[in-house]
């Protein structure tokens, strides 16, 4: 951990967004050829027939094209990657940077050659019966059929997976959230005046503090509450993600949505979502979440309509010299 | 409704078919890109 977040920290500081960017390339097509890699081989060496039969055997309900949560499940993280794209400045300061034509199809492309991702790795973890596999926890699945399979080789890609995984949303994250500290909290309220040589120098300090918090939350040996792994975080913060959905859809498309509402849309859908995440199960708390903050918002637009005027964002464009940019150099 | 083998089998042959030339789409896109010089 201590070497991934060396390696990030250090290319984030070199070549800032431009860098990240680049890197994500690389990894993403290492993690993509990666999982199809173990999926041919899980093909060749285990087979649909045996994996269909001893499913039909042990777990028949994973079978089963109408098992409620699983439906529940599939929306559910529609509902998450949708929220991660619009929550996280990660994809926001992506899509400032680049050039007006390339955002649209970047994110197009992406989304799209993504798709098949869910149903390979899904179909790699279904072979856990067919192999004999107890599977200790959910993140223990691709890693352990891998070994299974190819045994030393096996864990070697799923190492290389892993740590292009890890790598690409470490300098993602260290790469958005500077920049966000820098604009919003450095000089939006420290230095409202800060030049642009200031700001630079700022992101640099930023992402060095971020990634020494990151390596002491990592750090940290002790249990967590309500986190026990890494599938246990997504499914937990899916409540937060998307219940920003649609006050953010709102906020640019809709001009009679007010802001208290749209606020109060994502304290509602975030609480509910939470409660149903320990109340009903993981597989619902962003479905619930997105559901309660599109009731509330639509309710308050309906009892409180105002009458935007887009204008006043005009001073919003994003600058040239602006820090996303001046660090992406 | 369960899903028979054969189906299973088509459904996760085509979309690793996929994501295995997915890479290669894109490594190709990058390269035509970066000859355009377009590439942000």
């Amino acid at each position: 951990m201590t070497v991934i977040l060396t390696v990030c920290v250090l290319y984030t500081l070199l070549g800032g967004l431009r860098a990240v960017i680049g890197t994500d390339f690389v990894q993403t097509v290492i993690i993509v050829l990666g999982v199809a890699f173990i999926a041919w081989l899980t093909i060749d060496k285990v087979g649909f027939e045996a994996i269909h039969f001893n499913l039909m055997e042990e777990r028949p309900e994973l079978l089963n094209l109408l098992f409620p949560a699983a439906i529940m499940f599939l929306f559910n993280n529609l509902f998450f990657g949708v929220g991660e794209i619009f929550h996280s400045n990660v994809w926001w300061s992506r899509a400032f940077a680049f050039g007006r034509s390339v955002g649209f199809r970047a994110y197009l492309l992406a989304g799209l050659l993504w798709l098949p991702i869910p149903i390979v790795a899904g179909f790699v973890a279904l072979a856990t019966p067919a192999l004999g596999i107890n599977v200790p926890v959910a993140d223990m699945v691709g890693p352990l059929v891998a070994a299974e399979i190819l045994g030393l080789t096996g864990a070697i890609v799923v190492f290389i997976v892993v740590f292009a995984a890890l790598a690409s949303s470490l300098d993602s994250l260290l790469a958005a959230t500077s920049d966000l500290v820098t604009r919003d909290i450095y000089r939006g309220h420290i230095r409202k005046r800060a030049s642009d040589h200031e700001q630079f120098r700022a992101t640099k300090v930023i992402v060095v503090l971020l990634g020494l918090v990151t390596w002491a939350a990592a750090s940290y040996r002790g249990e967590l509450p309500v986190i026990g792994s890494l599938a246990e975080v997504l499914y937990f913060t899916g409540a937060f993600v998307a219940s920003a959905i649609w006050p953010v859809v709102a906020g640019l498309y809709w001009r009679r949505t007010n802001p208290t509402g749209a606020g109060l849309s994502m304290v509602a859908g975030t609480t509910l979502g939470l409660i149903s995440y320990f109340t009903i199960g993981f597989y619902v708390a962003a479905l619930v979440g997105a559901a309660v903050s599109l009731v509330v918002l639509v309710l308050s637009t309906w009892l409180a309509p105002r009458d935007f005027d887009w204008r006043v964002l005009a001073e919003a464009e994003p600058r040239s010299d602006a820090p996303v940019t001046r660090g992406a150099q | 409704m369960m899903i028979s083998a054969e189906a299973l089998g088509a459904v996760v042959v085509v979309a690793t078919a996929i994501a295995t030339l997915a890479p290669f789409l894109l490594i190709a896109l990058f390269i035509r890109d970066w000859k355009r010089g377009s590439l942000w």
